[in-house]
């Protein structure tokens, strides 16, 4: 009987000690909970930025510490904004957005904390970030190869998440691009961003970039999001449900399908 | 109220402050396409007068189709594009924002090239009740 209600001892203090254990590692990561909405248009960095307007805006540009060679890209891309045509990758739908672009879309954010990753989720898109903080290291160069998102990898400074990525698109690749000013990074780009809730209750993400290819100097860009109300919701976004606005794959030029199903506007550059 | 037909008055209530809610955020509200939007003059505003047909609630963008009757008393569909139904849901609206058959009256900044569309600014339904910017 004494050796039963041992027994019996011993598993609920095990027991205990296994609940304390995963509630004290819980509390210790912060509630990133909610749904989150970036503050701004989607100019990438509008501490640089020039002009009035949006990223669509002809004259409205930013400042990357661009070598020559990228900021002559960058200009010509800027050129073909000016001139509507610039061919933005998420204009053709299915493709995902890719980082860091994804930090700099319209719509709502969710950023899901777990204890071995964190996921930011963005409602347009959709698109998924993948960070993982449960100690692994990157892939070797040899196993891994670029994509969207690239390989995240991250560990908590207190509150402060602070993750390293590589391995992304080329934005020459065609796949993926910044904001739709032009703004394009290299194959090279390394970014470390860090990010928690400021003081304001904004969540803040400060990415620096590094790219051997195609900046002389880090660039900074910091990104804000807004806490919306508590029990709002997210939706499904399925942009080839209804695109009515087929891309002119020759010229840039962005159509719209008329109630007939076919093309009702006159592309002025043919 | 065309729009709040069959409701309760309490939801006839909450759908009305919502929409107050949605008109009050659209005054500064700049449209974000997943697309260019050098098709549209945003120099000009249009000011439409017609029958709503249908409001596609969909992604990426709604579109709401107007009847509208040209001057030589012809018939022509307006395609009128609007954001998308997740944020714009978000904000209050809602597919049964415009119902079909409502008569209203529409500013938007017209199809450059004269097509009948245009990217939506706001509406004004005739008992006065307003959605989207409308100054």
């Amino acid at each position: 009987m004494a050796s039963k209600t041992k027994n019996r001892l011993t598993a609920f203090l095990l027991g205990c000690s296994c609940f304390c254990i995963t509630y004290v590692s819980a509390q210790e990561l912060p509630d990133w909970s909610g749904v989150w909405a970036m503050n701004g248009g989607t100019i990438f960095d509008l501490d640089t930025k020039t002009g009035e307007g949006g990223s669509t805006t002809p004259g409205v540009r930013e400042h990357p510490p661009y070598n020559q060679e990228f900021e002559a890209k960058y200009q010509a891309n800027l050129d073909l904004r000016d001139a509507g045509v610039f061919p933005d990758p998420n204009s053709y739908c299915g493709i995902p957005t890719g980082y860091p672009r994804l930090m700099n879309l319209p719509d709502v954010y969710e950023f899901a904390v777990t204890d071995k990753q964190v996921w930011i989720l963005t409602e347009n898109g959709p698109n998924v970030l993948r960070i993982y903080t449960d100690g692994r290291e990157h892939p070797s160069a040899i196993d891994r190869w670029p994509t969207h998102t690239g390989d995240s990898i991250g560990h908590w400074e207190g509150d402060t998440l602070v993750f390293d990525t590589l391995s992304l698109h080329s934005s020459e690749s065609g796949n993926t691009i910044i904001d739709r000013t032009g703004l394009i990074l290299s194959d090279a780009a390394h970014i470390v961003t860090r990010m928690a809730i400021n003081d304001e209750g904004l969540m803040e993400a400060q990415m620096t970039i590094e790219d051997a290819k195609a900046l002389v100097s880090p660039w900074v860009v910091t990104k804000r999001f807004r806490r919306l109300e508590e029990g709002s919701r997210v939706y499904d976004y399925a942009c080839n449900e209804n695109n009515r606005n087929p891309i002119d794959p020759n010229t840039g030029w962005t159509y719209t399908i008329g109630p007939d199903g076919q093309i009702m506007d006159i592309n002025p550059g043919q | 109220m065309k729009s709040l037909r069959g409701m309760t008055i309490t939801e006839a209530f909450k759908q009305f402050f919502l929409l107050v809610i949605a008109g009050s955020f659209f005054v500064g509200y700049s449209a974000y396409s997943h697309h260019s939007n050098a098709m549209f003059d945003q120099q000009r505003v249009v000011e439409l007068s017609g029958t709503i047909k249908e409001f596609q609630f969909t992604n990426p963008h709604t579109w709401v189709q107007l009847m509208v009757e040209d001057d030589t008393g012809k018939t022509v569909e307006w395609s009128l594009e609007w954001g998308s139904p997740n944020n714009l849901g978000r904000q209050g609206i809602r597919p049964s924002t415009f119902p079909p058959g409502a008569d209203v009256m529409i500013k938007t900044y017209p199809m450059k090239d004269g097509s009948p569309g245009g990217l939506f600014i706001g509406a004004r339904f005739a008992d006065g009740q307003t959605i989207g910017r409308w100054e």
